[in-house]
C-alpha cells in the first residue's frame, strides 16, 4: 500500500524565501514559528477497523515588527510563495494594532545552546501493521473479564514531525521527533448493574516501542476494580490521589506558578509572592520538560528559548515563575523557556516532577491505604477539569472514579465528586505513598490529603 | 471540478464504494481586550483538504494541507491503501459524475469583506471592556474578546453529491475577575451567530456588560453550595447544556456505534418525562448551529429527537447511516478538513411547556436555582456533568441567597424521567461542543426546566 510521504520543513530555504519577503514589504525584524507532520492512526471495533486516518499538516506563525516596533501575527497553513506573502501582509496589518504597552522582542536565549535530547527516530510503521496490533490488543483487553465487553475508546497513532523557530537576526531552531500513542479506554457490565468505565495510555517515540502489554494489564484492572461498587456517603474524607489525579489537579491550576497570569492578574499568585509558603514544608513542584519521562519533549520553547527545569515550590515555598521573554522582562530575570509564540505571548508548564523536599523527610512515613486506621478515598481520577477548576478562584469541583478503602477492603465509588480549594490542598498534603510513577504528564507518588469534601450518591 | 472528477473515478475505479472529497479554506480573526487596551489582535488563514475512502461500512481518511494534484492523489492513494485497495489506471469507473453543483455560496461571496473591519471589531471591545469598569465594582481583571470564522467548503463525492457553502460565524465576550479581600469571583456571557455579518456592529455592549457586572457582583461574596441531592431549577438559554451533554450526545449515530448510548434499541419507547419534547435542527435564522448544508453536503433537517417523553430518532451522519440503519438527518458535522465528518447536534433545544418560571421555582421547597451553567462533559458510560456558574438556593419557593461550587452530576437514563416541568420561554444559546470530529459551533436551549432531583457536588 501506499505510505504516507513525511513532510520536512527546509529551514535554509524558508528563511531565505521569507527575509526576500520581508525586505521588500520593508519589514526589518521578524520571527517565525513552523511545524509540519505526518500522522497516522487507528481505532477499531470489535475486531474491526473502525477508523483509518491519516494526515499531512504544515503551518507556520509569523511575527513582524513594524516601524513603530509594535508586533503583528497572523497564522497559515499555506507555506507557498503566495501564503507566506500573505501572512506577511496580515501580520503587517495585525501590528497596526499592537499593544505599545508590551512588546515582545527576541529571547536573549533564542540562539544559546540546547540541552541534548535522547529522541530515537522511528520509521513509521505500516496502517495495516499498526491496525493489526490494535485489535490484538483489544481482543486481549475484552478476554480479560467477562464484563467487558466492548473498549469504546480506543486509539493507535504514530506521528513524525518537525519543528523550526526563526529570526531576523539568525536564530534558527530546529527539531525532529517521532512519537506514538496508544489509549484503550474498557467498558464493562455485569448484569443488573450500571456499566462502569476506565482505561490506560502509553506514549513512545515509534509505534514498535509502546509497552502494549502494559497498557491492556493496566486498563484491564482498573476496569475491573470499578465492577464492584457502592454509593459514598457525603462527608470529609482523607484522599490518595493518584499521580495522575494529582498532576492533572495541578495542571488545572498552573495558573499559581505563570507569569503571564501574574501579570494579567488572574493567578492566585501576585509579583510578591516569591518566597511564600503555599504548601507543606515537605512539598516540591519543579518543571522539567527535560526529564527523560517526558516522550516528545521540546527542546525549545516558542521563542527559542532552551527549555530547561525550573523549581516552582521547594520546601513548601513558591521559588520560581514561568516566564516567557515579555514576563521575564517585566520581573527582570531570564526567560525560562516556557513559551508559546503570539502578539501577546502564552505561558505554560512543561512536565512536573512532583514529591518530597530533599531532606524534608517527606512527610508521614509508611503511608497503605490498605493498613490505614479509618477510611480513605483513592481518587484514581479527574473528569470535567475544564468545567469544574476555577483556577483564578483557587476552588474545584470534579467528579472522580475512585475507591473507598476501609478496613483494607476497597470498593468502587459509583459516583462522587470532590471539591476544595488548591490553596488548602496543597497545605493539608499529610505525604506520599509509594514510588514516583512517570505518566505522560510528569512525575509523581500517591499523595495523602486531609479533609476533602466528597460529595456522593448515598 | 474536471480534477474532482478524476480523483473521485479514480478511487471507484480501484474499488471504493463511495469516494468524498471535502475542501476547505478559513479565514479567522481573534481579537482580545484587556482593561482598556488591545493586547492581542490574530489573524490566521488556512486551507486542505479531506478524503475519504468507504468500502463495504469501513472508512479510511487521509487529510492534508497540499492541495496540488500530486497531493490530493497522493491522499487517495493512502486512504484506498488503509481498505487495501490500490491505485488503478483503468479507465474503467462506476462513477457517474458530479450533479449539477448545488451552490449556497453563491449569495454569501461578500460576506468576508461586509464584516466590521479590525478597527471596528478593536473599538466596539474596548467599548464593551470600558463598559464593565462603569458597570462593576471590584474588578481585578476586564476582558473582552471576539472572533470571526469565515469558511469556505466545497464537498464532492462519487455518489454525484456536488455543493458548496460559505459560513460565517461571530462570536464575542465578556469576562470579568472580581476580588475583594478573599473573596473572588470570576464569570462571563459570550454571544454569537452565524451568517449575519452586520451583526458586531449590532452588538449592546452596555446591555452586555451590565449583565455580567451584576452576576459578578451577586458571585462574589456567595457561599459554597451544600452537597447533597436536591430538585434544581435551570435557567433558560445555555441552561439547555444539561440536555447537550446529558442526552445529546447519546443520541448521535456516533456513539450507537460505539456502544455506548444506553438509549441504543429504545426508539419507540419512553426515556423522558412526558413533560420533554427535544428537538435537533439547522434552520434557526443566524443561530451559531445553522448551516445551509452540513459538512457531507445534506441540507439540514428540523429533527425531533424525543417526543413528549418518547425518542422518535437519532442523529445520523453518512457513516452513521451506514453502520447503524439511522437515516440521515444533515448532521455530518467537522471542525475542518483534518476530521472525517460525524453525527454532531446543531441547535439542540428542549421545546417549551406551559409554565411560568415563577411557577417551577414556587414548587420547590428547598433546592438549587441554577441560572447560569459553565461547561460539562458526558462520559463513556452515559455520566454527565457540568458547572453552575451563577446559583442561588430556592427556600420555601423562592430565590434566596446566591452559592457558587456547585456541580450537577448524574446519568441520562436517570435524570432525563426528571424533568418533570417546563417553561413557556425557551430562548437559545451560542456555545461550542469538542467531540469526535472536533470543535464546532452549537447552539443550545431551554426554557426554564425543573428536575425533580439531581446530585449537586459543593462542599
Amino acid at each position: 500500500m501506499t505510505q504516507p510521504t513525511i513532510q520536512t520543513l527546509n529551514a535554509e530555504a524558508l528563511s531565505g524565501r521569507l527575509q526576500q519577503l520581508a525586505q521588500g514589504a520593508g519589514i526589518q525584524q521578524w520571527d517565525l514559528g513552523a511545524s509540519c507532520s505526518t500522522d497516522t492512526s487507528v481505532q477499531v471495533d470489535r475486531g474491526e477497523a473502525k477508523q483509518m486516518k491519516g494526515a499531512q499538516r504544515s503551518a507556520i506563525t509569523l511575527r513582524v515588527w513594524n516601524g513603530d516596533g509594535l508586533v503583528g501575527i497572523t497564522s497559515t497553513s499555506d507555506l507557498s510563495d503566495s501564503g507566506l506573502a500573505r501572512a506577511l501582509s496580515g501580520a503587517r496589518d495585525a501590528s497596526a494594532f499592537g499593544n505599545a504597552e508590551e512588546t515582545p522582542a527576541f529571547s536573549p536565549l533564542a540562539t544559546a545552546p540546547l540541552a541534548p535530547l535522547d529522541q530515537p527516530l522511528h520509521q513509521p510503521q505500516p496502517i495495516l501493521s499498526l491496525l493489526d496490533t490494535l485489535k490484538q490488543a483489544e481482543r486481549q483487553l475484552l478476554d480479560r473479564h467477562i464484563a467487558i465487553g466492548t473498549v469504546p475508546y480506543n486509539g493507535l497513532a504514530q506521528r513524525s514531525s518537525e519543528r523550526l523557530y526563526l529570526n531576523s537576526e539568525g536564530a534558527c531552531r530546529h527539531q525532529t521527533l517521532t512519537t506514538a500513542s496508544l489509549y484503550l479506554y474498557a467498558r464493562a457490565e455485569e448484569a443488573g448493574r450500571k456499566p462502569r468505565s476506565s482505561g490506560a495510555v502509553r506514549l513512545a517515540y515509534g509505534a514498535t516501542e509502546l509497552d502494549i502489554a502494559g497498557c491492556i494489564e493496566e486498563a484491564a484492572e482498573r476496569t475491573i476494580a470499578h465492577l464492584d461498587y457502592a454509593p459514598i456517603e457525603t462527608g470529609y474524607y482523607t484522599c490518595v490521589f493518584s499521580p495522575e489525579a494529582f498532576l492533572d489537579l495541578i495542571g488545572a491550576f498552573s495558573s499559581l506558578f505563570n507569569a503571564r497570569a501574574v501579570l494579567d492578574g488572574v493567578s492566585l499568585s501576585h509579583r510578591d509572592s516569591l518566597g511564600d509558603c503555599v504548601a507543606v514544608t515537605f512539598l516540591s513542584i519543579r518543571d522539567n520538560g527535560l526529564h527523560p519521562g517526558n516522550v516528545g519533549a521540546s527542546a525549545f520553547d516558542g521563542e527559542g528559548t532552551p527549555t530547561a527545569p525550573l523549581d516552582l515550590v521547594a520546601g513548601g515555598m513558591l521559588k520560581n515563575f514561568l516566564h516567557s521573554e515579555a514576563t521575564a522582562r517585566a520581573f527582570g530575570v531570564a526567560p525560562t523557556g516556557h513559551a508559546g509564540m503570539g502578539a501577546k505571548v502564552s505561558v505554560g508548564a512543561d512536565w512536573f516532577e512532583i514529591g518530597a523536599t530533599p531532606g524534608s523527610g517527606g512527610g508521614q512515613q509508611g503511608l497503605d491505604r490498605l493498613n490505614h486506621s479509618g477510611p480513605v478515598v483513592v481518587i484514581d481520577s479527574l473528569s470535567a477539569l475544564h468545567a469544574g477548576v476555577k483556577a483564578s478562584q483557587g476552588s474545584f469541583s470534579l467528579p472522580f472514579d475512585g475507591w473507598l478503602v476501609e478496613g483494607g477492603v476497597s470498593r468502587s465509588i459509583e459516583a462522587a465528586t470532590v471539591a476544595g480549594d488548591i490553596r488548602t490542598v496543597m497545605k493539608a498534603v499529610v505525604g506520599f505513598e509509594g514510588l514516583a510513577k512517570i505518566t505522560p504528564d510528569g512525575l509523581c507518588p500517591y499523595v495523602w490529603v486531609e479533609g476533602l469534601s466528597i460529595t456522593g450518591e448515598a | 471540478m474536471l480534477r474532482l472528477e478524476a480523483l473521485l473515478a479514480s478511487g471507484r475505479a480501484a474499488g471504493a464504494d463511495l469516494v468524498e472529497i471535502f475542501l476547505e479554506r478559513t479565514d479567522h480573526l481573534g481579537v482580545l481586550a484587556e482593561q482598556d487596551t488591545i493586547t492581542s489582535v490574530s489573524p490566521a488563514f488556512g486551507m486542505g483538504a479531506g478524503i475519504r475512502v468507504f468500502l463495504g461500512d469501513r472508512d479510511g481518511f487521509v487529510s492534508t494541507n497540499d492541495l496540488s494534484e500530486r497531493g490530493l492523489m497522493q491522499a487517495l492513494e493512502q486512504a484506498l491503501g488503509m481498505l487495501g485497495l490500490s491505485h488503478s489506471s483503468s479507465n474503467s469507473s462506476p462513477f457517474e459524475g458530479l450533479q449539477v453543483m448545488r451552490d449556497f455560496a453563491a449569495a454569501k461571496l461578500d460576506w468576508l469583506d461586509s464584516c466590521p473591519s479590525l478597527a471596528e471589531a478593536t473599538l466596539k471591545l474596548l467599548e464593551g471592556t470600558c463598559r464593565l469598569e462603569h458597570h462593576g465594582s471590584h474588578l481585578q481583571a476586564r476582558r473582552g474578546s471576539y472572533s470571526r470564522d469565515w469558511q469556505s467548503v466545497l464537498v464532492a463525492a462519487s455518489d454525484g453529491t456536488f455543493a458548496r457553502d460559505i459560513r460565517l460565524h461571530q462570536s464575542l465576550g465578556l469576562n470579568v475577575l472580581a476580588a475583594d479581600g478573599d473573596h473572588r469571583a470570576g464569570l462571563g456571557r459570550r454571544y454569537g451567530t452565524s451568517d449575519r455579518p452586520d451583526d458586531l456592529r449590532q452588538w449592546d455592549a452596555d446591555a452586555a456588560a451590565q449583565e455580567v457586572c451584576s452576576s459578578v457582583g451577586t458571585m462574589l461574596y456567595a457561599d459554597y453550595v451544600e452537597a447533597g441531592q436536591m430538585p434544581a431549577v435551570l435557567a433558560n438559554r445555555f441552561g439547555g447544556v444539561i440536555f447537550h451533554e446529558a442526552c445529546g450526545h447519546l443520541l448521535e449515530t456516533t456513539q450507537v456505534e460505539r456502544g455506548t448510548t444506553p438509549f441504543a434499541e429504545m426508539v419507540g419507547q419512553s426515556i423522558a418525562h412526558e413533560a420533554v419534547t427535544a428537538i435537533d435542527e439547522g434552520l434557526s435564522d443566524g443561530a451559531f448551529g445553522s448551516l445551509s448544508m452540513d459538512d457531507e453536503g445534506m441540507e439540514p433537517q428540523r429533527t425531533v429527537l424525543i417526543e413528549n417523553g418518547v425518542l422518535k430518532r437519532f442523529l445520523s451522519d453518512r457513516a452513521g447511516e451506514l453502520r447503524t440503519g439511522h437515516s440521515r438527518t444533515g448532521s455530518g458535522r467537522r471542525q475542518g478538513h483534518t476530521f472525517a465528518a460525524a453525527s454532531r447536534m446543531r441547535n439542540t433545544f428542549i421545546a417549551a411547556g406551559p409554565h411560568t418560571p415563577e411557577q417551577l421555582i414556587g414548587s420547590v421547597d428547598k433546592g438549587l436555582y441554577c441560572k447560569s451553567m459553565g461547561g460539562g462533559s458526558v462520559g463513556p458510560t452515559g455520566q454527565f456533568n457540568f458547572a453552575v456558574e451563577e446559583g442561588y438556593l430556592i427556600e420555601n419557593g423562592q430565590l434566596t441567597k446566591p452559592v457558587k461550587g456547585a456541580t450537577l452530576i448524574g446519568e441520562a437514563k436517570e435524570v432525563m424521567p426528571r424533568i418533570s416541568m417546563c417553561a413557556n420561554d425557551l430562548e437559545l444559546a451560542a456555545g461550542f461542543c469538542g467531540s469526535v470530529s472536533g470543535s464546532i459551533f452549537v447552539t443550545v436551549g431551554q426554557p426554564h426546566i425543573k428536575v425533580d432531583s439531581i446530585t449537586v457536588g459543593g462542599r
